[in-house]
């Protein structure tokens, strides 16, 4: 199974569409910039139907969304493919009862929490972001769900960073990207 | 009813093709269950939710006309799939702060038919309008903006809060309770002359709305309708967007 579609022609509009602003939010960091994809309806639809054919017909009854883009691009999928979207926020946001997983940052650490409830044990979920850097938001994304009983069948992001080798952090799960950035 | 005029009246858009004269969504208005703490997520959420007043169909049910009986059944399709989006809303007392009772959208997504019913009346309303923009103010406005957009054929612009945006923006600030806050749009994301809707999951006080209208205003696109799940009538964020129309699947009383 490839674990990015190159050979797609709806590949090469999506990539074209991706902008990179130099240093920001920092000096050195190139940043990969998805809204001036989201200003083209069609690439826009093209990145939607490529995870849509990949996870329709595959009993995934849940789609999580990580905290912000990845709510972008996970209600489009879920709804396409019929499973709930369930959101993964950043502290104090969620209004209910939560569960946190605390992950570790370049300096300091951060916090992702999810709904109790949201999840039962034994769901087949796929975890939506834009893009993986060093997985370390994946990784605890993944956590969350699987605390909760589900199984995370895979991690779909539209860009990879592959340099930094967030491939790698996901516990053996499978990550499946459109795109890739050098 | 003063609002389901208002729902009716804008003269930015082509009347919807509807035979009655009532509003293609009636605003449906509900009433509060007495507080639960440490809701669970069931699929049986309905008894959390008092009984929900009336749709406006049922008071013209007496004088109804054989001929209005199809745009009746229109309307029970409609009404029907207002009454579970509404009910698949969860109400959280006192967050984030006591005394607010928080309208939590989370729930919905849950419901996968209320969630696709959603999306839909929005498409149905502003679809072969000539929409092009769909601005979503962050974060959840990302959930329902993007999903319309696609339907619609239009592009999602994201508004955002300060420093996310990476390239060149422009800025409005606007009030809150206690201070002030910030709404950021990219520079070149729209054009002058573009069509657009403002889509959030709630409207409140019309605030943050009201800073989402102006920041596209200023570059000359024209905001055909804001459009919200929710509104808090009591906040009277409607009267503060002024002329421009505002259209909701749900009050919250």
């Amino acid at each position: 199974m490839s674990t990015y579609r190159d050979e797609d022609p709806r590949i090469h509009g999506i990539k074209t569409k991706i902008r990179v602003v130099p240093n920001f939010p920092k000096q050195g960091i190139m940043f990969q910039d998805i809204t001036t994809l989201l200003l083209d309806p069609k690439a826009f639809k093209d990145t939607i139907d490529l995870f849509v054919e990949r996870y329709k017909g595959k009993n995934i009854s849940v789609v999580a969304g990580i905290e912000a883009r990845g709510f972008i691009f996970g209600p489009p999928i879920a709804l396409a493919i019929g499973a709930k979207f369930v959101p993964l926020r950043k502290p104090r946001k969620l209004p209910g009862e939560v569960i946190s997983e605390e992950y570790i940052l370049e300096y300091g650490r951060d916090c992702l929490e999810m709904h109790v409830g949201a999840v039962e044990p034994g769901e087949r979920a796929l975890v939506v972001d834009d893009l993986i850097a060093t997985g370390g938001t994946l990784c605890a994304a993944m956590n969350l769900l699987e605390r909760v009983g589900a199984e995370v069948i895979e991690c779909a992001c539209v860009i990879e960073l592959p340099e930094l080798k967030g491939r790698g952090r996901l516990n053996g799960k499978p990550l499946y990207v459109l795109v890739e950035y050098q | 009813m003063q609002k389901a005029s208002l729902l009716f009246s804008s003269n930015s858009l082509a009347p919807l093709p509807c035979t009655s004269r009532r509003p293609l969504v009636p605003p449906f208005r509900r009433f509060l269950a007495s507080p639960c703490a440490q809701l669970s997520l069931t699929r049986s959420q309905s008894c959390r939710f008092a009984a929900l007043s009336p749709p406006l169909r049922c008071n013209a049910t007496g004088s109804v006309k054989r001929q209005e009986m199809a745009s009746q059944d229109a309307q029970e399709g409609q009404d029907g799939r207002v009454a579970r989006i509404a009910s698949a809303i969860r109400v959280i007392p006192d967050f984030p702060k006591p005394g607010i009772m928080f309208q939590d959208i989370t729930t919905l997504l849950l419901d996968t038919k209320a969630f696709r019913d959603t999306i839909d009346l929005f498409v149905e309303r502003y679809k072969d309008k000539d929409i092009s923009v769909v601005a979503g103010i962050e974060a959840r406005g990302f959930i329902f903006g993007p999903p319309i957009a696609l339907a619609i054929g239009a592009k999602f612009v994201p508004m955002r809060k300060p420093n996310k945006l990476p390239g060149e923006v422009i800025s409005e600030e606007y009030s809150l309770e206690y201070g002030t806050d910030t709404m950021e749009m990219h520079v070149g994301a729209v054009q002058a002359g573009e069509r657009a809707l403002v889509i959030d999951d709630l409207i409140a006080t019309g605030g943050t709305l009201c800073a989402a209208l102006r920041l596209l205003e200023r570059v000359g696109v024209h905001v055909v309708e804001c459009a919200c799940v929710i509104e808090l009538p009591e906040l009277k964020g409607r009267d503060r967007l002024g002329d421009k129309p505002l259209f909701v699947l749900v009050n919250a009383a």
